[in-house]
């Protein structure tokens, strides 16, 4: 992936021409694979599994644990992608939670009103998030204004907006339809599909859909055209215009990416929820932040890391259900999830001083 | 050599262009539109709005707006966010409550110490950033999970009730007729307001948010600016945490779920910019009255209150493009 | 500061920079260079981009700590005492005031407030804001500079703002000021008055070191240079009038100024312009300017700053608008409404002249800045391939001669002339016809100057139509074919270069003062 990457070194004196061979071999030699924040996050996974495992034996029950954490990582994978597609920009998107309501709700209605199957339902709604989110993007170039601020007013209007048709067009705070298939995608695995005697992994069946977010969104930002416009928007808007890149497109584009996944991810927590309702999105704001955070993505745009994001998101998942395991109430667990974050942004800000160090001063 | 070169010098009349100055500052609108909602929410409901009862709750409601807006409008200034300020709120009410529940201390000891606390938060919050050069926009929203889960550690999910009867008998008392939770809102506010136009070290806040490096260059300390408006952040969360004690006469964990985005929405609406540099406590104090009117004619129409959030986020929408265009009206002037 | 020695240099000598070093990894950036300044005196402080300014400026200023070396500070009496500042703030105490080229003030606050923002005056805690306006009207005043002392600082011209912080360096009764190329954004008539207050603060015994890169400027007001060549003092505190510009420019460069042999070079005018603007007036207020240039021409666009050359050239990209006039493109008449229409349709390439801001991508890898205008063309299926990017990379390495370690080493690792190919290299893979280069060689050291002038003009033979924007009246002189001169956004002038520059710069000078339209 494409990701964090050095920041230009600040040291180097302005009007002094170090020989360009020097730096490059300092800026390798800065960053050995333990500088790189998904390696960390790989460790601290591995060691948080160890460690929750030999405590609760239970923590490797497939179907108490493993299958709900799989369908949650889907959901919050897919969450953390949402804003990693504005990150890119060194945007965000506050209504990443009101985007996947509103999609929801968008979907839950053309079920219970059109009779429309699953998947065409799932496309209304992806089709409502993407154009949420496009209009965010055109209010943001239009306008200039900070994405925080729209987002923010966004998300605002869209809370009301969504429990007003929850409450006028809809059956109060959820719908009760049921198309034709959800049931079956949520309970069940691969294992419940065999071909002879040979049956699949205990994967909830919704993991595919999220594992096809992951891919898109990495092809995306790493080899497609639009994507890596996106980067070079984020990375220095006034060079990217000047290079002809038509940066007011790629912004609507990513915003509406944006809110195309949050759509998504909606869709899939109302999968694992068993409804769609007016609470979806909900939980959305902090693990859209935490997950792409946490690997390695950076706030001020041009650099991206979906790996690292899928890793982030499984760190926080594995955090959860280890000290849901281990009786800790559900509020408790923030403190150590925000706890895990200031640790490992710190840890990951020690690493780069250490590297920097190694790398410029050699 | 003078500057009389055309382009800068003064206009004619100067109190003329003075006043057209004041009546272009974001303030002026915000209070035209402010006084403008009052009276047709007032006619409206014939005059339901200006009886006795309803005029109080009006302003005895607006005081926690007002605190958590100017709490986040403090880390505005040097350009800053602070996501902890809601659940900060609430953390704070639950300490105080508890402090004179549980620990039984007198009233006056728990509220001092329940804003203190909400001090102590805060710079933890600005050493955080400085120590660690993380974006304070992610360290709040670490500490925003962690208090989150402090606050429900207090007392879980249950509530206090039935603390100092006389605290809550000012809470919800007024002096001449104006309610003391507003009253205490206007008096911090005023303040801040001193404190930022006056002190000295208000002063640095700002310049640390309008240009660090000359700020720097000038013996300012940047960290310290920054930490301190982490603290004053906090002070001012603390303030409204005891106020909601003092007012609502129970409390629980919840308080502060709905904080972070008024706060947000009123130094945001009252003309704050996000990149620091400069603060309007009374455009903050005339938001945040605005965004309590729309709740009033929710209440008073008795509409779905699903509608107030609605309209302040079209009205914030709205907000960023007239600003937008204004600016771009302007040119490149300013 | 610290210190209890007392020296005995030449009497009334009021700083002493003393055999500093200053090394940065695998860089030298100061090998004993030496500054003394009187009271007094304008101090002229030149050198080539990369010969150690700035580095010294810095350790002067309490910015950079020197390695090696010390800095001394009249004691009052006559004496030098050591000093060391550990912080900017230290060289500020010391009486040393810097105006930056960033302007360091902050918008929001009053003129009177920047000014008093180091000495500022508190009583319990508050701000005293009426000797806070009594301390900025004295510095003001100080300057002859009249400025209503409450208005905003962000709302005053770039020239304002400078005076600001030149008051604000009185203000805490600074004796020595550095300007560091204090008339870069300014207009002639307003840098002419920026000389005016620094003649008056020389006269009241204040030691200013101006720090430019126009030698005209340089001659006009100091009274004594040192030159500075790869980090050494290879002239210190002479007297300016010992020397003629040759002299010091052979100082700064290290060797006579061989001028080039320069020949004409033919170019076939009569063919289809490449470019040809005809009575085109623009939003941003230019009024009937007419232009053309030639395939495998080069046409120099010559003027102050601020005359509208760079805006001229966004609205030819489709930045700003085109309000009357028209506009072709190897004849035909064309419409262009963004720069992806500049590039794409009619393969106008723009190399900016504010490298890090609008040139190229610091945090990028190197194989993005450069493809980042062909990805259309190389991507399949919208995808693109790295190893397309690198060999892409591998072609302009070699060609402009690009000192890299590796194709993904990102760019703002680079040196400024290699970041300048970078730039320059991304314009060529997007296969131009016409390139419009700003500014090629601003904060680039004189070796790599002269190899990028040569490059200009190889590409110019390939049949490229070049239109170049320069402020460097002999890199115009040495490159253009013919030159328009602007002034106040319109074209008051043409001529062809015969490279003869006594003859030609003395031309478009008389241009751009006589002010006579075409």
């Amino acid at each position: 992936m494409p990701a964090s990457l050095p920041e230009p070194d600040v040291a180097t004196p302005p009007d002094s021409e170090p020989p360009p061979t020097q730096s490059a071999a300092a800026a390798r030699r800065g960053l050995p694979f333990w500088a790189n924040p998904r390696f960390g996050l790989f460790a601290v996974l591995v060691v948080l599994v160890l460690v929750f495992s030999s405590l609760r034996p239970s923590f490797l029950n497939t179907y108490l644990t493993l299958v709900p954490m799989q369908a949650d990582l889907s959901v919050f994978a897919v969450v953390g992608l949402a804003q990693l597609c504005v990150l890119s920009l060194g945007h965000m998107n506050l209504a990443v939670p009101r985007m996947a309501a509103i999609s929801a709700f968008a979907m839950g209605w053309s079920y219970q009103h059109l009779n429309l199957p699953l998947w065409p339902g799932m496309v209304v709604g992806l089709v409502v998030g993407t154009a949420v989110g496009a209009a965010a993007g055109w209010i943001i170039v239009t306008t200039g204004a900070n994405s925080f601020v729209v987002t923010l007013a966004l998300d605002f209007a869209l809370v009301g907006l969504v429990s007003l048709l929850y409450s006028h067009v809809g059956d109060g705070v959820a719908f009760s339809v049921h198309p034709a298939g959800m049931d079956t995608l949520r309970i069940d695995t691969f294992s419940n599909y065999c071909m002879g005697n040979v049956c699949g992994p205990p994967v909830p069946l919704i993991v595919p859909i999220a594992l096809v977010a992951v891919i898109a969104v990495g092809l995306l930002f790493r080899v497609s055209r639009v994507g890596r416009e996106m980067l070079m928007t984020g990375s220095n808007l006034k060079a990217a215009q000047l290079s002809g890149i038509p940066t007011s497109r790629r912004i609507i584009q990513a915003h509406a990416m944006s809110g195309l996944l949050s759509a998504l991810a909606g869709f899939l927590l109302a999968i694992n929820s068993g409804a769609f309702s007016a609470d979806i999105g909900n939980s959305f704001l902090l693990p859209s932040f935490l997950s792409p955070v946490l690997g390695g993505t950076l706030l001020a745009g041009g650099a991206v890391s979906v790996l690292g994001t899928v890793l982030g998101a499984a760190l926080t998942e594995v955090i959860r259900t280890g000290l849901n395991l281990l009786n800790f109430s559900v509020q408790a667990l923030n403190i150590y999830i925000g706890l895990v974050l200031v640790a490992a942004l710190s840890l990951d800000r020690l690493r780069h001083v250490i590297a920097e160090r190694r790398g410029s001063r050699p | 050599m003078t500057t009389a070169t055309g382009n800068a010098g003064l206009p004619p009349d100067f109190r003329r262009a003075r006043l057209r100055e004041l009546v272009r500052t974001p303030e002026f609108t915000l209070a035209l539109i402010a006084v403008v909602g009052f009276t047709a929410l007032a006619s409206t409901t014939h005059g339901n709005l200006l009886h006795g009862d309803t005029l109080r709750s009006v302003f005895q409601y607006l005081a926690v707006p007002i605190l958590v807006g100017l709490a986040q409008m403090a880390v505005l200034g040097v350009g800053q966010m602070n996501l902890s300020v809601g659940v900060l709120t609430g953390f704070c009410s639950m300490i105080a409550a508890w402090l004179m529940v549980r620990a039984g201390l007198p009233a006056g000891v728990a509220v001092v110490a329940a804003v203190l606390v909400g001090a102590a938060v805060g710079a933890v919050n600005g050493l955080v950033v400085v120590l660690t050069r993380i974006n304070g926009f992610i360290v709040t929203l670490a500490t925003m999970t962690i208090i989150d889960g402090l606050r429900y550690g207090v007392h879980g999910t249950s509530t206090f009730q039935g603390y100092s009867p006389d605290l809550v008998r000012l809470g919800q008392g007024s002096i001449l007729g104006v309610p003391n939770p507003f009253l205490v809102a206007v008096i911090v506010a005023v303040l801040v307001a001193l404190f930022f136009r006056r002190a000295a070290l208000g002063r640095q806040l700002l310049a640390t948010g309008g240009n660090p490096l000359a700020a720097r260059l000038s013996g300012i300390s940047n960290d310290r600016s920054i930490v301190l408006a982490h603290l004053l952040s906090g002070l001012l969360a603390g303030i409204a945490g005891v106020v909601e004690v003092a007012l609502s006469g129970s409390v629980n964990a919840t308080i502060g779920d709905d904080l972070l985005l008024p706060s947000f929405a009123a130094p945001i609406i009252g003309g704050v910019a996000l990149v620091g540099g400069a603060v309007s406590v009374a455009g903050t104090c005339l938001a945040a009255l605005i965004i309590r009117l729309v709740d009033v004619a929710q209440a008073q129409y008795s509409i779905d209150p699903s509608w107030v959030s609605l309209i302040v986020g079209a009205v914030v929408l709205g907000a960023v493009l007239l600003t937008q265009l204004r600016t771009r009206h302007k040119g490149t002037g300013t | 500061m610290t210190g209890d020695m007392t020296e005995d240099t030449s009497p009334g000598t009021r700083f002493v920079a003393e055999k500093l070093v200053k090394t940065f990894p695998g860089v030298r950036a100061l090998d004993e260079a030496s500054l003394a300044l009187e009271p007094g005196r304008v101090h002229a402080l030149l050198g080539e981009n990369g010969a150690g300014k700035s580095t010294l400026i810095k350790i002067v200023t309490g910015v950079y700590q020197p390695d090696g070396g010390r800095l001394l500070v009249s004691d009052g009496a006559g004496g030098l005492t050591p000093v060391r500042f550990a912080r900017p703030h230290d060289a500020q105490r010391a009486g040393i005031g810097v105006v930056h080229q960033e302007r360091n003030l902050i918008p929001a606050f009053s003129v009177a407030e920047n000014i008093a923002l180091q000495a500022v005056s508190t009583r319990f805690g508050f701000v005293d804001r009426p000797a806070m306006r009594a301390l900025a009207r004295r510095c003001l005043d100080q300057l002859d500079v009249h400025l209503d002392v409450d208005r905003p600082v962000g709302s005053l011209s770039v020239a304002q703002m400078q005076l600001v912080e030149i008051a604000k360096s009185l203000a805490v009764d600074s004796t020595v000021l550095l300007l560091d190329e204090p008339t870069a954004s300014l207009t002639g008539d307003e840098a002419d008055r920026l000389f005016t207050v620094v003649r008056r603060l020389r006269d009241q015994g204040h030691s200013v070191v101006l720090v430019s890169h126009k030698l005209e400027e340089v001659f006009a007001v100091a009274d004594t240079v040192t030159v500075l060549r790869d980090g050494r003092s290879v002239a210190e505190a002479k007297p300016l009038a010992d020397y003629s510009r040759d002299q010091i420019v052979s100082l700064m460069v290290g060797r006579a100024h061989a001028d080039l042999t320069l020949q004409t070079r033919r170019v076939e005018r009569q063919a289809t312009a490449a470019l040809e603007l005809r009575e085109v007036s623009t939003e941003s207020g230019h009024r009937d300017v007419s232009l053309h240039v030639q395939p495998g021409e080069i046409l120099g666009l010559y003027g102050l700053v601020g005359a509208g050359r760079s805006e001229l050239i966004r609205a030819v990209l489709g930045l700003d608008r085109i309000t009357s006039g028209t506009l072709s493109v190897h004849g035909e008449p064309a419409r262009i409404r963004s720069v992806g229409d500049a590039l794409h349709r009619y393969r106008i390439g723009y190399v900016t002249e504010n490298r890090k801001e609008e040139g190229i991508f610091l945090d990028q890898p190197i194989t993005r800045n450069v493809a980042v205008t062909v990805w259309r063309r190389i991507a399949r299926a919208g995808l693109v391939r790295e190893s397309d990017e690198r060999s892409l990379v591998e072609t302009y390495r070699e060609r402009l001669g690009m000192r890299i370690a590796d194709p993904r080493q990102l760019a703002g690792q680079l040196s400024g002339g290699n970041q300048q190919k970078v730039s320059l290299a991304k314009w060529l893979a997007a296969d131009c016809d016409i390139l419009v280069i700003d500014e090629p060689t601003v904060g680039i050291d004189v070796r790599t100057k002269a190899a990028f002038h040569e490059l200009i003009l190889a590409l110019a033979d390939t049949g490229l139509a070049i239109l170049l924007i320069s402020s460097d009246l002999p890199e115009m002189v040495t490159l253009a074919d013919r030159i328009d001169v602007m002034n106040d956004y319109r074209v008051v002038g043409e001529l062809d270069n015969d490279h003869d520059y006594r003859a030609t710069s003395q031309a478009v000078i008389n241009l751009i003062h006589s002010g006579a339209a075409v």
